[in-house]
């Protein structure tokens, strides 16, 4: 080995050291976003009136008492896309129990929703939030987003993002909250 | 010693704090005009990711693209 570089010898990481190492970490710690899909809160959902499709406004409030679904999508989203007919069958199968799902499609401009709405036809209500207030309400993070509501006026799950598959987890825990 | 190990503790900090969320992040639900297919990184993202592929091995460095969709055989 090299005789010639004069290198102090190794001393024990102090306390104050580990402090500081500690410390230093706490910046990187808040910063690491997370990553989770599904996400159970219990939390009052905020309430909020939306012109609807069909020219009648929209309110939370006058579906309290049952479980309500809310689908923040656009149509410029492949996966939002890809998952209505799947809500649509979730509607028509859970409607009759209690449940709704209201579409917030969240395009400042309406007519592409219309059209893809024509395209693919729905039977639950479609909320327009076109100036993106009730998105920023719900803290929307992903798209789609899904934020399921009990009976009493609670915002139970919320669901970032949608892969097949993702609406057998719909269904689960749309069944739990109806039986609640 | 002492100022140099607060030195690299602030420096520490200050580039940690440089991973935190990016401001003005523009919101999921604002994102029409970057889902537009013209807005896309790459055309098409096979071809790409083949390329990316060839330039890795030529600089002897990898990372930093965003090449995905593999089948090249581990090198």
């Amino acid at each position: 080995m090299d005789q010639s570089t004069n290198r102090p010898m190794h001393r024990p990481i102090t306390r104050r050291a580990l402090a500081k190492l500690c410390v230093a970490a706490i910046p990187a710690a808040m910063s690491l976003p997370a990553a989770v899909a599904n996400v159970a809160i219990s939390q009052p959902a905020p309430d909020f009136s939306l012109p609807a499709r069909g020219g009648k406004a929209l309110s939370l409030a006058q579906y309290r008492g049952q479980v309500v679904m809310l689908n923040f999508w656009a149509t410029w989203c492949g996966p939002c896309r890809q998952e209505m007919p799947l809500l649509d069958a979730m509607y028509k199968k859970y409607k009759g129990l209690g449940f709704t799902l209201i579409g917030v499609n969240v395009e400042p401009d309406s007519d592409a929703a219309e059209a893809f709405l024509k395209k693919v036809p729905v039977s639950f209500p479609i909320a327009f939030d076109r100036d993106s207030q009730i998105s920023k309400l719900y803290n929307v993070q992903g798209m789609p987003s899904s934020v399921i509501i009990d009976r009493k006026g609670k915002a139970r799950i919320v669901h970032k993002g949608y892969k097949p598959g993702d609406e057998n987890k719909y269904l689960d825990h749309i069944r739990a909250l109806v039986r609640e | 010693m002492r100022i140099l190990s607060l030195t690299a503790f602030l420096l520490i900090n200050a580039s940690l704090a440089g991973c935190a969320p990016i401001e003005p992040w523009v919101k999921p639900y604002e994102r029409e005009k970057l889902a537009d297919p013209i807005m896309a990184m790459e055309r098409d993202p096979v071809s790409t990711s083949y390329i990316d592929h060839v330039f890795e091995l030529r600089e002897g460095a990898r990372g930093g693209m965003g090449s995905a969709g593999g089948g090249c055989g581990c090198n």
